[in-house]
């Protein structure tokens, strides 16, 4: 009864996946219709994920899947982040599938789909098990993408994501292969076992093998040197989609990262100043994106590659298990909601075939549309990490966490990342303030994105007076 | 309600703001709404004045639970040191609301934010939360000087904005690095800022948690060579802009000093304060000498205001009790001094249509209450004996000859530079013959006299009897500074107070 009391938020995600699925079939089905069978899977399973919340336990699924799976209140909690980030992803997107007409009824049924293998991945003790979830969510993230077949840029980022998360893919599945070669299963714990009996780098099949799964990882999180796909993808993306991978993807991603790399504490210390580095060049080369872009998409996407750089800094800073795991749950809450509230915004704000994309479009937006603006003034601050929004808690937590762990370098790296960080979100404030309106801003009335937007810019006030759950 | 004074102080102007800007309030609506929440502010601020008991300790203390996990608590409380820049802030801020029409009823609503968050920094006894305030503190001057400032608001928004968020910035790293160190020292996490005190801090990493958090406060004093975003972003601003930040802000910046560097960093402190107190003389001369030179009045006054703030943070770094009783001294003299010059200023602004010190001349004789009010204002910036310039300055001075005979002669010699451009112009701009633009300059308004009056009562007042005021800081810094040196054991304090180097100036 416990396997299937903890297991309902995947099975509604699923059950509601295939049911929108098989409403697809049927052609005089509204597409708003789909919406809110969308947002209702989302919304049920949010509401059953959180009235199951169990404090500290772990449940280890050891009858029905063998010990494959757990679940534990940090795989709930990022499964708290997925179902929120799709039900606001479904929300927005009816909205801005007013203004765009691309949308098909498979839409909602895929962003589903998606979340699904999400919610399997962050479960997953075992390698084969994450495999098929990385594939499930990959599969309906890339048709998302490509969605809007008669766009030139969705098809070049549906194309780019696709060779590049294949071969990210191929590297995941001969690394795994590689580990078990070396430590004959494919399950953290043996396999954590092997490497504290025999040690890391003297077993070259166990540490040929996790690298090659690292290098997948960190593709699928955009980090340093595997970040160059970003731009281009959530460019091409359309803007509800980017905000999903924008956020689902990378909590859901990032919790099995971390599952990955505290196996056993020896694979994190291992690995640890090879990801000092890498963290360090993810927050910068980030930075250095988002610096020159004029694409206010393409600065978002930038801007993710260094919210995944100070991701990276929770994860190499490892003091224990329990408060290093609340510092990453609650920063990936935090970057959710300021991220998907900002796309939120966009996705009613940019208008028709997105013809609002770059900073320049965005001149005087506060004169016309003062609560929009000041709504994005608000995400834009959070991400920033200025007080007092959850960003600010998030990036004070990271900070505490990584001077605690006597990464004092990488705090102090992580603190001139974010002044860098500064000039790209101010611009937009500045643009978007400071300049005279020459764009009335007239938007397709819908109620849901800025209900939605609403709704965030709460949650990142609220957010921040909650204490972290140590 | 006066068991939570203090939060009432902070908030009720800071939902207000939030609150008046998101209805739909007319703009006359707003600033009586925010005149009569100036004057609450005000009027607690007097019963905290009057009621503070001065024991040395912090009192009005508030304190409750935030994050437990680490011990961080919303914890507020005054003391000695924190009630001058409090009262400062109080007593400033509604003449703002009396003065001016905005040209939006946003721009009041964000002066309530910026008195809330100021008032928040001064009163914030947990590392966590002054920082926030520190940080709220910057978003309604960012709006402020960037939606109704002059030509080139925008440009002096960014300078402003990415100067003082880099040096936040820092300090966040280095509040991190004390709280962590004071967790592996005692074992238990707090963010508590008198609590700082006991740790024992040494190495590379200390020394760089000093000079981030330094450097945020250098930033927003500002201290030589950091004072270049200044000129810009005080001539720019919309003038009430300028007066809070130069009678308030930039005091916070002094006040974050004299709070969390001086007592956390004893060690640092003693090698490197001479550092600081030369730049404060370099700052006092440089920034003199810039003024000499100015055309643009308000730019001079820019120039002036920077310079005046090298003195007062050369009284923090003497680290004795002259000094920095002079300190909090001038730190509401300056405030009612320069502070005024800025408001005087933009009467000749919006009344001559111009910010050129050629464009005038003659105005004293059209206008004579507005140039006595002037040269009062003037002169005690300068320092002239009789104005409340004079204590404060003259205490730092024999404060700063105590600690270092050139840096003392170096300060005291320069204060002269003051005195030639705030003449020069006075000559210019009040004297000569009358222009085009100045023949009809209209005098001060019986209302606008009467809001100046008492400010410039005060400067006569605090020059000629200044002993009620010295009697109410001085306990503080004496106990400030001995709990510098003992690092906060007060069996230690009571042993070395003795050999401590000060005379009472109450006797």
């Amino acid at each position: 009864m416990t396997d299937f009391l903890l297991l309902l938020p995947l099975l509604i995600v699923g059950a509601g996946a295939i049911s929108l699925m098989l409403l697809a079939a049927f052609e005089n089905v509204e597409k708003e219709i789909a919406g809110y069978g969308g947002m209702a899977v989302f919304l049920l399973a949010f509401v059953v994920q959180l009235a199951g919340l169990t404090a500290g336990d772990t449940y280890v699924f050891a009858d029905i899947f063998n010990s494959m799976m757990v679940s534990n209140t940090f795989t709930q909690v990022v499964g708290l982040i997925i179902t929120a980030c799709g039900f606001f992803t479904c929300m927005s997107s009816t909205t801005y599938f007013r203004q765009n007409h691309f949308c098909k009824l498979e839409y909602y049924a895929l962003t589903a789909f998606a979340a699904c293998g999400m919610l399997l991945l962050t479960m997953a003790q075992e390698l084969i098990t994450a495999f098929i979830a990385l594939e499930i969510l990959s599969l309906a993230i890339y048709v998302l993408v490509g969605l809007h077949r008669t766009n030139v840029r969705a098809t070049e980022a549906l194309l780019k994501y696709l060779m590049l998360g294949a071969f990210a893919g191929g590297f995941y599945a001969m690394g795994g292969a590689l580990i078990y070669g070396g430590a004959n299963s494919t399950h953290f714990a043996v396999i954590g076992g092997v490497i504290a009996a025999g040690g890391f780098f003297d077993q070259p099949l166990l540490a040929v093998g996790s690298l090659l799964i690292l290098i997948a990882l960190l593709f699928k999180v955009a980090a340093f040197p595997f970040h160059a796909w970003v731009v281009d993808v959530y460019d091409g993306a359309a803007l509800p989609v980017t905000g999903f991978m924008a956020t689902a993807l990378k909590a859901a991603v990032f919790a099995f990262f971390a599952n990955f790399l505290m196996l056993d504490h020896g694979l994190q210390a291992s690995w640890v100043e090879y990801l000092f580095w890498i963290a360090v060049f993810t927050m910068f080369a980030g930075n250095l994106i988002a610096i020159g872009q004029n694409s206010l998409k393409r600065m978002l996407a930038a801007s993710g590659i260094v919210h995944s750089g100070y991701l990276l800094v929770a994860l190499v800073a490892f003091t224990s298990r329990d408060f290093s795991d609340s510092v990453l749950l609650y920063y990936l809450a935090a970057y959710a909601v300021a991220t998907l509230g900002m796309f939120c915004a966009l996705s009613y704000l940019s208008g028709e075939g997105e013809k609002r994309q770059n900073f320049d479009d965005f001149k005087g937006l506060a004169k016309v549309r003062p609560y929009s603006a000041a709504a994005i003034t608000v995400f834009l601050l959070s991400m920033a990490g200025l007080p007092p929004t959850v960003g600010f808690m998030g990036k004070l937590y990271i900070i505490i966490n990584a001077i605690h762990a006597e990464q004092t370098m990488l705090a102090a790296l992580a603190i001139v990342s974010s002044v860098v960080s500064m000039w790209y979100y101010l611009r937009l404030v500045i643009t978007m303030y400071f300049y005279e309106a020459q764009d009335d801003f007239i938007t397709e009335s819908s109620p849901f994105a800025p209900l939605c937007t609403l709704i965030l810019v709460v949650c990142v006030f609220a957010f921040a007076l909650l204490p972290l759950g140590v | 309600m006066f068991e939570h004074v203090l939060s009432v102080m902070i908030f009720l102007p800071l939902a207000a703001g939030v609150l008046l800007l998101l209805l739909p309030v007319s703009r006359n609506g707003v600033r009586v709404i925010g005149l009569a929440l100036s004057v609450i502010v005000l009027v607690c601020g007097l019963k905290v004045y009057v009621d503070f008991s001065g024991g040395g300790g912090l009192e009005f203390v508030e304190k409750k639970t935030w994050i437990d996990a680490l011990g961080i608590h919303y914890h507020v409380g005054v003391d000695g040191i924190s009630l001058f820049v409090l009262m400062a802030a109080a007593v400033l801020f509604p003449m703002v609301f009396m003065l001016f029409t905005a040209k939006s009823r946003a721009y009041y609503c964000n002066m309530l934010i910026a008195l809330g968050a100021m008032v928040g920094a001064v009163v914030a006894a947990d590392l966590v939360l002054f920082y926030v305030f520190w940080e709220i503190m910057l978003l309604p001057i960012f709006f402020m000087i960037g939606l109704w400032g002059g030509e080139k608001r925008i440009a002096a928004t960014i300078k402003i904005t990415i100067y003082t968020i880099s040096g936040s910035l820092l300090m966040l790293a280095a509040l991190v690095y004390l709280a962590v160190s004071y967790q592996a020292q005692t074992g238990v996490w707090s963010f508590e800022i008198a609590k700082m005190a006991v740790l024992d801090l040494h190495g590379g990493f200390a020394l760089l948690a000093f000079v981030g958090m330094m450097a945020a406060f250098a930033i927003k004093i500002p201290l030589f060579p950091f004072h270049t975003w200044l000129p810009d972003a005080y001539s720019e601003a919309p003038t009430s802009t300028t007066f809070i930040l130069s009678a308030i802000m930039a005091k916070i910046g002094v006040y974050g000093v004299i709070r969390l560097v001086v007592p956390v960093f004893e060690a640092e402190m003693a090698r490197y304060a001479v550092i600081f107190a030369y730049l404060g003389v370099i700052g006092l001369m440089y920034c003199g000498i810039a003024a000499i030179g100015q055309r643009d009045f308000k730019r001079m006054l820019a120039y002036s205001s920077a310079s005046h703030m090298g003195i007062i943070a050369l009284g923090v770094f003497c680290m004795n009790v002259q000094a920095l009783t002079g300190t909090l001294f001038q730190i509401v003299a300056h405030a009612t001094s320069t502070g005024i010059l800025f408001l005087f200023a933009g009467i000749l602004e919006e009344r001559g249509n111009s910010r050129q010190i050629e464009d005038f001349g003659g105005v004293a004789y059209s206008a004579p209450i507005f140039a006595t009010f002037f040269a009062v204002a003037m002169l005690a910036s300068c320092g002239l004996p009789g104005t409340s310039g004079f204590i404060g300055e003259f205490l730092i001075i024999l404060g700063a000859v105590k600690y270092n005979m050139l840096v003392g002669i170096l300060a005291a010699a320069t204060l002269v530079i003051g005195v030639c451009y705030m003449l020069w112009m006075f000559q210019r701009v009040f004297f000569e013959k009358p222009t085009g633009k100045t023949a009809a300059f209209k005098d001060l308004s019986a209302y606008e006299t009467l809001v100046f009056l008492p400010v410039i009562v005060l400067i006569l007042v605090m020059g000629i009897y200044p002993q009620p005021f010295i009697a109410k800081i001085e306990p503080a810094a004496q106990k400030h500074i001995i709990q510098m040196i003992t690092t906060g054991e007060p069996a230690l304090a009571e042993s070395t107070a003795v050999e401590l180097p000060y005379i009472t100036i109450t006797d």
